[in-house]
């Protein structure tokens, strides 16, 4: 025994100055110039950095630094400016749009982007490439017929027939963005893990489940980025990363959770609140018994008492919805008047539907915190409370958002007769929102409510094909009058988002679409 | 010896067919489809179907079955169904991180554990004795979780000693060895990525390894007090030997062999146990990723991980019962 041992210590010993011995005298020199180095933090990994193939908000974020559009949103609103595309026109009836691209701008492998770059990059998201597993194809290019290449900086979409939303889709962080056609080609599969832009960052490495490495592209057309390096940090749990800020380890942070505000405020970190791109909501099944009734629908709603659930449950990190749209998007009409809070109203109007005897109902949520619902089941518990006063009954059933939307998804829900569900913007176009109300959409299940009403789906078809904004925003204006007089829904809140940052971070701020755009974003 | 290595490497086949079957079985029988959730939220019924015909999920479960384990025998754990990456590939690129952490688990946890119960041994019905073992009891029952975070706070904010997550300063990562950034950072002479990687490793190894250190401090005190009873102890200071000679030299070394199994055990335990630890601490192990495929219903990635783990498992405990025999030549295997 005691030689044995003595032999297993012997052969560690070796073995570690063997090791020691054979790794040999370079060390790598980090301290040249002291390089300007941003850490943001975000609760987990990408899915991954092809536009194509990703639907998530945390591999946007990442995305939208190593990629361009051919136009992009302007800084703090929805807007549409030039990017890729210094111009573009359009015929006169509105489906053929030509985009006059920027010249001499190159991909970070090297590669020129031209106008046969942009035909690669739609072409392989139309039919008969488009596959299943690319979330965002048919929505941002369900609308387009064909590319074609008119000279090297000109390429002309043709659409299938004229669609308002056109240019806000092609600002998209999701399926719009130009990616290089030689990297895809040498990448094959792997082009997810390994993204080639024209963006102001170039992607460096991935290490998984910990960080993201993207270094300045000093050639960058709109000028070269402030900061050198920008690094992606994935820290799961929201009071971690919130600790990280305070010790100085990463410069600045989302999806603060509402309980470290304070805290982090008193360690001298910076708390921005933004309006989120998102709508929190109740809807009923209109299609069947009982909230096929208006009457119903209008009783629940006034007996909801919305400003107390969003002042209790979100705590200042939500707003008070009064309809579907957020408020800085074009077409949200402030002086919109949902159903006030009112159990006497809805009393009578529950007698008037003929259901004086009270009601029993189910109401069908998910469980867990969703960006539009931080509370996740509490909000369902919330409502319950207050039906309960006006003598409705409702069963809550839940289950986790996974196997949620599973079970709210076919035509006729047969587990329930309401539902909590929520919406988070794709691309700052009204119609985005509007569009679950669509009848055609209950077939395709974005349309929970199982709402129809030929009125709307005319006033949608014909914001459609209508380009000026402000008469687009009176149609949107007259929609929604009829929606709130319908209530197939129950309008409640639109989730801020919340940011950290250090006292030394410069011109950082959270887009409406949830991404940082860090070109110009700088450290003191 | 060598028919005894045959018999149980053998035997690793029925219990890894085992396992598999039933993470499968579990996965399909008690989760909904995941077709839904990968489509997003501009999802239709239509393309659901047929994403489940392409992936195959409409197929009998003893077809998906069949062919999941036929896809397994070739080394193909199938593609994440979140990242599209291979699953085996996630998991060896997170692998290394799992191993460093459940190593420097088992050294702190031995290192304390032993040392621990040696002194209650020796020193039975002291106030040691007694400080300790409660100290073990409540080391046992620790939610690593809360531990973890009160660790944070005191360690990381209040005091600034050890950072909060993550397993090295960004930007610090040694040149790709071992994986191990401790092990490459020593090969490579990089003493400022040592230092970092260390400093990371302290707070997620502890609150990890407190469990297992009460068990083996536990365990240690109990086999030594069982060895000092033994008559050669007795003879050995009835010889006049110095008392550490006796504690040490003679006691420890056979209490050592009962010792070195449960040791054994406990990293097995701590390769798959680790999962609360790396969320805790941002750790980006195997077992951070678990759970973050299971949020997402990502079963081919379930399943992968589980199977991975398991097969960990069983081997290292192979490991230990072949040390076992190699190091306590009384112990024969037919």
């Amino acid at each position: 025994m005691r030689k044995r041992t003595l032999y297993v210590v012997l052969a560690v010993a070796m073995l570690a100055l063997l090791l020691v011995g054979c790794g040999g005298g370079e060390k790598a020199t980090s301290d040249e110039a002291k390089d300007k180095v941003f850490v943001f933090a975000q609760g987990a990994d990408p899915r991954g950095l092809d536009p194509a193939f990703v639907d998530d908000g945390e591999s946007a974020k990442i995305m939208v630094n190593v990629y361009d559009n051919l136009v992009r949103y302007k800084e703090g609103s929805t807007e549409i400016e030039p990017a890729l595309a210094e111009s573009w026109e359009s015929n006169e009836d509105k489906t053929e749009w030509t985009f006059h691209l920027r010249q001499g701008v190159k991909f970070h492998d090297g590669t020129p982007f031209n106008a046969e770059a942009v035909k690669f990059n739609i072409d392989r998201q139309l039919e008969p490439n488009r596959t299943e597993a690319m979330p965002y194809a048919s929505f941002v290019y369900g609308p387009v017929k064909s590319v074609e290449v008119i000279d090297e900086y000109t390429v002309k979409i043709i659409l299938n027939n004229p669609y308002a939303p056109f240019l806000a889709n092609m600002a998209m962080c999701m399926a719009a963005p130009i990616v290089s056609p030689t990297a895809v080609e040498k990448y094959g599969e792997d082009f997810i893990a390994n993204p080639v832009g024209t963006g102001p960052f170039k992607f460096v490495k991935w290490d998984r489940g910990q960080s993201i490495e993207l270094v300045a592209n000093e050639e960058y057309w709109d000028g070269a980025p402030k900061l050198d390096k920008l690094i992606f940090k994935f820290v799961k749990e929201n009071s971690v990363r919130a600790s990280e800020l305070m010790t100085g380890s990463i410069d600045a942070m989302d999806g603060v959770d509402p309980n470290d505000v304070k805290t982090l405020q008193d360690n001298g970190i910076k708390v921005a609140m933004n309006p989120g791109m998102n709508i929190n909501y109740l809807a009923f099944f209109t299609n069947k018994e009982p909230f096929n009734n208006p009457l119903l629908r209008q009783a629940v709603s006034h007996a909801i008492d919305r400003e107390a659930i969003v002042e209790h449950l979100y705590q200042g990190t939500a707003d008070l919805a009064n309809g579907p749209l957020p408020s800085f998007m074009p077409g949200y009409d402030k002086d919109l008047k949902p159903y006030e809070y009112n159990p006497e109203k809805a009393k009578e109007l529950l007698a008037e539907a003929g259901y004086a005897d009270g009601l029993k109902v189910t109401l069908l949520t998910y469980t867990n915190p969703r960006p539009y619902n931080s509370v996740g089941q509490k909000l369902a518990e919330a409502i319950q409370g207050d039906l309960q006063k006006v003598g409705i009954t409702a069963e809550i059933k839940a289950w986790p958002w996974t196997e949620y939307k599973a079970i709210v998804s076919p035509e006729i829900v047969t587990e329930g007769d309401m539902m909590i569900y929520g919406w988070i913007g794709d691309n700052g176009d009204p119609d985005n929102f509007l569009t679950l109300l669509d009848s055609k959409e209950i077939a395709g299940s974005l349309n929970s409510a199982k709402y129809a009403n030929p009125q709307v789906d005319q006033l949608l078809e014909q914001g459609r094909q209508e380009f000026d904004m402000a008469k687009r925003a009176e149609i949107y204006s007259e929609l929604q009058k009829i929606v709130i007089e319908e209530a197939p829904w129950v309008f409640i809140s639109h989730a801020t988002a919340m940011t950290a940052e250090r006292d030394n971070v410069v011109n950082f701020s959270l887009h409406p679409t949830g991404v940082v755009f860090f070109h110009n974003v700088d450290k003191k | 010896m060598l028919r005894y290595l045959i018999k149980r490497i053998l035997m690793l086949i029925p219990v890894l067919l085992g396992v598999s079957l039933f993470v499968f079985l579990v996965l399909h029988l008690f989760t909904t489809d995941p077709a839904m959730n990968m489509l997003g939220q501009h999802g239709t019924n239509e393309q659901a179907e047929a994403l489940r015909e392409s992936m195959g999920l409409n197929d009998p479960i003893y077809v998906q079955f069949a062919r999941f384990l036929s896809d397994l025998l070739h080394g193909d754990f199938g593609r994440s169904l979140m990242t599209r990456a291979p699953v085996l590939d996630e998991i060896f690129a997170r692998f290394p991180a799992t191993v460093e952490l459940a190593l420097a688990a088992i050294f702190i946890a031995t290192v304390v554990g032993v040392t621990v119960g040696v002194i209650s041994a020796v020193k039975q019905y002291s106030i040691f004795d007694y400080v300790s073992m409660i100290g073990a009891l409540v080391g046992v029952s620790m939610p690593i979780f809360w531990l973890g975070l009160m660790m944070i706070i005191l360690f990381s904010l209040t005091l600034g000693w050890l950072p909060v997550s993550g397993r090295i300063a960004v930007g610090m990562e040694p040149a790709h060895i071992t994986g191990l950034y401790v092990l490459d950072s020593i090969l490579t002479q990089d003493w400022e990525s040592l230092k970092s990687a260390l400093l990371h490793l302290i707070m997620p190894a502890t609150a990890l390894a407190t469990t297992s250190m009460a068990i083996i401090a536990r365990m240690t005190r109990s086999t030594m007090l069982e060895v000092i009873r033994q008559d050669y102890i007795r003879t050995a200071r009835a010889k006049g030997l110095k008392e550490s000679v006796v504690v040490y030299r003679h006691a420890l070394r056979n209490a050592l062999i009962p010792i070195i199994t449960v040791i054994g055990l406990q990293l097995g335990v701590l390769m798959g146990g680790a999962v609360l630890t790396e969320t805790v601490f941002g750790w980006p192990g195997v077992g951070s990723r678990l759970i973050d495929a299971i949020m997402a219903s990502d079963y081919p990635m379930v399943q992968g991980t589980v199977i991975f783990i398991a097969t960990v498992f069983v081997v290292v405990n192979l490991i230990v019962d072949l040390l076992y025999a190699w190091l306590d030549p009384r112990i024969k295997y037919s």
